[in-house]
């Protein structure tokens, strides 16, 4: 079946569970669906925008509302929504980051990271995460007194993933932030795996931004997210326009230089605001999604050579798996090599791994209901019967 | 009632998502598939009866 000319109506996560790890978190809500079917026209929030002819102005639909709303519920004072997590990074490294500026990210940070500082001119300075993959803000110390040796100066600006994308390991966000402020270094949490999918509360942990997914943890359609900032930040990174046109004259009003205006104009911010109360409350039973996560790992530990490579227990439900002394074993010989194992899970329901890995890869059981993380920890083992791999 | 109808189907392929792969549904899940089909066939009962009269 087909929704236009050689696109085919997509339909993953109604035939099979869905463990691909950027995308768990990013499903649509019943809710959402439903909005982007009203809302799909291209400038359809802009039915009722009246001066001051922004965004986070409109009340029909309830834009305004949502914006306080999203800045409240992340414990911050300012909050706007962007096209993706990325472009928050952007706005704030532009900001804060000019030619020959060292910033500070860490060794587990996500590539955007990087092209925001480099967009800017900085220049990229990395905490290395410890032997077992977590950040420290010991670490953090140690690697600003090395900058401010190297530059002559602190760095302007701080990146910290709390959960990471490679690991999904939990940082101690608040200890480095904590390190970070001594030196006068604004704080940007990037909570792309947690902003909707655990409790945030950006000045607890010591945040002067908080930035999240609304396409990778908050049941938005891509590309959406938010950029939130406490009161002392916001005039900085949201500050309004000052230009004004040589042969017009023309002003721009409170549009915001940062934001190149108004940012998600339609069925991006209404999906993301239809499932908007249903994230607020996933976020309270974070606990449970763990528990499905737990029964996965168990019956992946049960195949003999199969290791976590993420922190144990874990935290988040995004994990990275070694299975180099198991499923690969199989791919030495398998008709297949190694795509037998997605080909295999294909088979049984499953999809979402990288074709052809059976060494290191990551999955993620986000949003899957007890019955799919049973069915899915049963897959797991039946596979490694059928390919003589022994479990315990 | 063209947007009712298109919901009613949301909600189903809501329902498809919650239990792929196997779609096996317990009684309480058929329950609501029959109570979803009925009001899909009574809005589009109501779309022929306003769109073909």
């Amino acid at each position: 079946m087909r929704c236009g000319a050689g696109i085919d109506a997509r339909m993953v996560d109604e035939l099979a569970i869905n463990i691909d790890p950027i995308q768990a978190g990013g499903r649509l809500t019943a809710d959402a669906m439903k909005a982007v079917i009203a809302y799909g026209d291209g400038y359809s929030v802009c039915d009722n925008c009246r001066k001051p002819n922004r965004l986070d102005y409109i009340t029909k639909p309830p834009i305004a509302e949502f914006h306080k709303d999203l800045a409240s519920w992340l414990n911050m004072d300012s909050a706007r929504v962007v096209p993706g997590a990325r472009r928050g990074f952007q706005a704030v490294a532009h900001t804060y980051v000019k030619k020959g500026d060292p910033v500070l990210l860490t060794s587990l940070s996500h590539y955007t990271e990087f092209l925001a500082i480099e967009e800017a001119g900085g220049i990229a300075c990395e905490i290395p995460a410890n032997d077992r993959y977590i950040v420290t803000a010991d670490a953090a110390a140690t690697k600003i007194e090395e900058i401010k040796k190297q530059y002559n100066q602190a760095p302007v600006l701080l990146f910290i993933d709390h959960v990471d994308y490679q690991y999904g390991n939990v940082h101690d966000v608040r200890g480095i932030a904590k390190v970070a402020h001594q030196y006068d270094i604004p704080v940007l949490y990037n909570g792309a795996y947690t902003v909707g999918i655990i409790p945030v509360d950006g000045k607890s942990l010591g945040a002067d931004f908080v930035v999240g997914s609304g396409h990778k943890s908050m049941a938005a359609p891509a590309p959406s997210g938010v950029l939130a900032a406490t009161a002392e930040r916001a005039g900085e990174v949201f500050r309004t326009t000052a230009i004004t046109g040589d042969v017009t004259g023309r002003q721009f009003g409170i549009k915001e230089p940062e934001m190149m205006g108004c940012t998600l104009m339609g069925v991006t911010l209404v999906g993301m605001m239809a499932s908007f109360p249903h994230v607020k409350e996933r976020v309270k039973h974070f606990d449970r999604e763990l528990e499905n996560a737990g029964i996965v790992h168990e019956a992946l530990l049960s195949i003999r050579g199969t290791k976590i490579l993420s922190e144990f227990p874990r935290k988040h439900t995004l994990t990275r798996v070694d299975t180099t002394g198991s499923f690969d074993t199989i791919a030495q010989s398998h008709k297949k090599r190694g795509f037998f194992l997605s080909s295999e899970l294909n088979e049984k329901g499953v999809t979402g791994i990288i074709p052809g890995a059976t060494r290191i890869w990551k999955f993620n059981t986000y949003g899957m209901t007890r019955e799919q993380a049973t069915y899915l920890a049963k897959v797991f083992v039946s596979i490694a019967h059928e390919n003589g791999l022994k479990t315990a | 009632m063209v947007f009712q109808a298109m919901y009613t189907l949301t909600d189903l392929r809501v329902l498809l998502r919650e239990t792929a792969p196997l779609h096996e549904f317990d009684a309480e899940r058929k329950a609501q598939v029959q109570r979803l089909l009925d009001n899909l066939e009574r809005q589009v009962g109501s779309l022929k009866q306003e769109m073909l009269k």
